[in-house]
């Protein structure tokens, strides 16, 4: 059996730095001898005399299917470059700024040649941090890039402020939990990080861990705030709730380089601190640095809370809603206000519910082949058309190997993989989507186990 | 472990002649009509014309397709022929002296093949989504507006007067020679190459969605077969217009297209291929039909007999390339590792 040609595609808007990426990965010494099919016509500046051009064709398979389209234009290229495979070890595609990676990923799926001889190894989707935020509301091409991604290359982060960075960072991810998210400048990255990623490699994509499979975090909105020893007051308006849940964290001595990295672990302890029993306080009761969660009473006007800081330090402070709702501020003894150092929205605001999410599903326990399958072929033909991707583990009863499978909306690829280890037999599965409705899809998931 | 124990046939009816090695994945060939020369095109794009004295064979590159080649075709007086590539050029050759005649640019399109006329020298040219034709003296002579797609394949009518076009959405009938309306047959798939029939009754699609269509020409109703395994890139019509061969997979499926066609009645299966079909040609006297496969055998068969094996040979790649001689005494075979081997056919039934 002959080794498959891994392939990477490449998306993202025109002006996203594809062109960039595609020169840096021509030039870049690897050692790897590659041919670039070019949907966009883009300048690559390398003399790379397998660089063919083409225009997008979409064929509707099966009179008509929409999730049955696959592209014509690539079937018919990477058939003649399988025709003289010895000439390269990788193909890069990269597709116009519009193209929709459905298409392109079902063609992996469809036609029986490239299946045989070819691997989409991955999709690396550029994101213009700058200028997404124009687009990403109402564009459903950018969506789905984003969507369907394995690896997104936030590019240009020069251009924004580091808080307009990590809110598109988190909207991203609320989006699509399994995509590796980098930040770049003139889309500079390293080979191996979008590169021979060993396809579509599960044990990486849900290494994860599976609580952050799921975009709904509990809080809203997280600030940092360097505090000495003493007493603040946090002061809350009425807002659209008569309660607000929050937390405090003391999460360093003092700002660093890390801070950042620091900060994001913080919201992971957030997470994990989080159960349905917190605290109530009244107003005038004090706040402390535990990390567990408060249920803050409010009053219809004015509420204050104290702050009891007992060292001094860097701390971060996490709100269910968004501290703007309520008119929230921190004040010092003094009655000074003060400002978070760096702050973060886990849902920028509730007009930006994304039609776009991520729904991870982790249990233990054995499925029954029989059951999975049907539970399988009818989310498929229901809701194929808004299940852009799936990936997954699965423990089956019975069964001494692993199975792994991934999709594309309707279509379905499984197979055994290796044997389980000495590890704990468990099923992890992701499915990224438009308005997946993630009790349903829990419910008919746990319905399938034995 | 399943094959062929090739003991078990006549050896004496596949006489190897010569073979040579190019080395390239073997993309198309033609026999000039006085089968005195060989043309080939490799997928890496060179041109390579080999003069066959029978025996043995000389062979020279005489050019190249930036990029890669698609298609090889002698004008019907055999005193030159055309090759079209990826490059979007058609070049057209002396034939005996392998010396470039014309350059067509047929603007940077992706030239699937580029095919003459069956007697008179007008070349049809597939260049990108549109379709051409050329002419020594006039040019471009036609030209259509854009199909759905890039164009998979063309072919002439026997008799000359019409050019079919397989593209994405079916086939289109063009009329290059009396410049009348196109006429189309519309199917919501894409064809991947078609082939008509000698009496020009039909014309055979083979279908990315693993379908085989046949077209009534005059009617334009047409007869879907389904059930193959992949895609069908193999077919071939018996000279008689009765039978059409498809690939398709492991089993050649020759149907029956007498009378009111081929729906409804169950074709003939010869079923001696372990692996994918990739070859399928009938002799033009339609009394032998050659087929090839992944597992690199090459079969002989007499299918209007019986359905058993006449005679088989290993070759040492796939074979991705058969032609018969006009005669049909001689098979030519181009493999996927380069080598292109020709057979001798002993008691021919040419």
């Amino acid at each position: 059996m002959i080794s498959k040609i891994p392939v990477t595609v490449l998306t993202g808007f025109l002006g996203s730095g594809k062109t960039t990426l595609l020169n840096r990965i021509l030039s870049e010494n690897h050692g790897k001898r590659i041919a670039v099919i070019e949907n966009e016509y883009g300048e690559i500046g390398i003399d790379n005399d397998l660089v063919i051009g083409a225009e997008e064709e979409i064929f509707e398979m099966n009179n008509g299917c929409i999730c049955c389209t696959v592209r014509g234009d690539l079937i018919r290229i990477l058939g003649n470059l399988m025709k003289r495979r010895d000439r390269f070890d990788y193909i890069m595609i990269e597709t116009t700024g519009m193209a929709d990676p459905g298409p392109v990923a079902q063609t992996f799926f469809m036609d029986d040649d490239i299946k045989n001889a070819l691997s989409l190894d991955g999709i690396v989707t550029l994101v213009d941090a700058k200028h997404v935020i124009e687009h990403i509301d109402d564009s459903d091409e950018v969506k789905e890039q984003i969507a369907f991604a394995d690896v997104i290359l936030l590019n240009k982060i020069d251009l924004v402020t580091p808080n307009a960075l990590e809110e598109l960072e988190a909207r991203i991810r609320s989006m699509n939990s399994v995509a590796k998210i980098f930040r770049t400048q003139d889309a500079a990255i390293a080979m191996d990080h979008i590169l021979n990623l060993g396809g579509f490699d599960l044990d990486r994509a849900l290494e994860v861990n599976p609580k952050f499979l799921e975009p709904e975090y509990p809080f809203e909105w997280s600030g940092v705030y360097q505090l000495d020893e003493g007493i603040y007051t946090l002061i809350f308006n009425a807002g659209p709730d008569p309660t607000i849940n929050v937390s405090l964290l003391r999460i360093a001595n003092t700002l660093n380089e890390s801070m950042q990295t620091t900060f994001n672990s913080a919201a992971e302890s957030a997470v994990l601190a989080f159960s349905s029993d917190e605290t109530a306080l009244k107003p005038g009761e004090a706040i402390q640095a535990f990390g567990k969660w408060y249920q803050l009473q409010l009053n219809t006007n004015k509420s204050r809370f104290s702050l009891l800081i007992d060292q001094p330090g860097i701390y971060a402070l996490f709100t269910e809603h968004h501290p703007d709702e309520f008119h929230a501020h921190l004040e010092n003894a003094d009655g000074n206000r003060l400002q978070a150092v760096i702050t973060r929205a886990y849902k920028p605001d509730h007009e930006h519910d994304e039609e776009i999410t991520s729904v991870g599903i982790t249990t233990s326990g054995a499925l029954n082949l029989d059951r999975f399958e049907e539970w399988l072929r009818w989310l498929l033909a229901t809701k194929g058309a808004d299940i852009f991707r799936m990936k997954g583990i699965l423990n089956f009863s019975g069964m001494t190997e692993r199975y792994v499978f991934q999709g594309v909306h309707m279509l379905f690829d499984g197979r055994p993989d290796r044997p389980w280890a000495d590890e704990p037999r468990k099923n992890a599965l992701i499915f990224i989507g438009r308005n997946l409705d993630r009790e349903e899809l829990n419910a008919g998931f746990n319905a399938c186990l034995d | 472990m399943l094959g062929l124990d090739l003991s078990l046939f006549k050896r004496d009816v596949l006489n190897e002649r010569w073979n040579i090695s190019l080395e390239e994945h073997i993309i198309d060939m033609a026999w000039s009509p006085d089968m005195s020369h060989l043309v080939a095109a490799t997928a890496e794009g060179r041109i390579i014309l080999i003069d066959n004295y029978g025996d043995s064979a000389a062979y020279k590159q005489i050019g190249e397709h930036a990029l890669g080649a698609n298609s090889v075709s002698w004008r019907p007086d055999g005193l030159q022929f055309a090759s079209s590539g990826q490059d979007g050029k058609v070049q057209v050759w002396d034939g005996v002296t392998g010396k470039l005649l014309q350059l067509i640019d047929a603007d940077n399109d992706w030239v699937a093949k580029a095919t003459y006329h069956p007697q008179r020298p007008i070349l049809a040219i597939a260049a990108g989504r549109s379709f051409k034709c050329w002419t020594e003296t006039e040019g471009i002579i036609y030209e259509s507006a854009d199909h759905a797609s890039t164009i998979a394949d063309i072919g002439w009518s026997p008799d000359g007067s019409a050019v079919a076009v397989a593209a994405y959405n079916g086939v289109t009938l063009h009329y290059p020679v009396q410049q009348s309306e196109p006429r189309k047959y519309q199917w919501k798939g894409s064809s991947l190459l078609l082939t008509w029939s000698p009496d020009a009754k039909y014309i055979a699609t083979g279908e990315q969605d693993s379908t085989v269509h046949f077209w009534d020409v005059n009617s334009g109703t047409d007869a879907q077969m389904s059930g193959f395994s992949t895609k069908v890139l193999e077919l071939s019509w018996h000279s008689s217009g009765q039978w059409l061969a498809t690939g398709g997979g492991n089993t050649i499926c020759i149907w029956d297209c007498r009378g009111n066609g081929p729906t409804g009645r169950e074709p003939q299966y010869l079923r001696y291929h372990f692996d994918k079909v990739t070859q399928i040609a009938y002799q033009p006297s339609g009394h032998y039909l050659a087929s090839a496969d992944i597992d690199e055998f090459l079969l002989l068969w007499e299918p209007e007999k019986h359905d058993k094996i006449i005679s088989a040979t290993s070759l040492s790649a796939p074979a991705t390339c058969i032609r018969w001689t006009t005669k049909g005494d001689i098979l030519a075979v181009g493999q996927q590792d380069g080598v292109i081997e020709t057979f001798l056919i002993k008691n021919a039934h040419v």
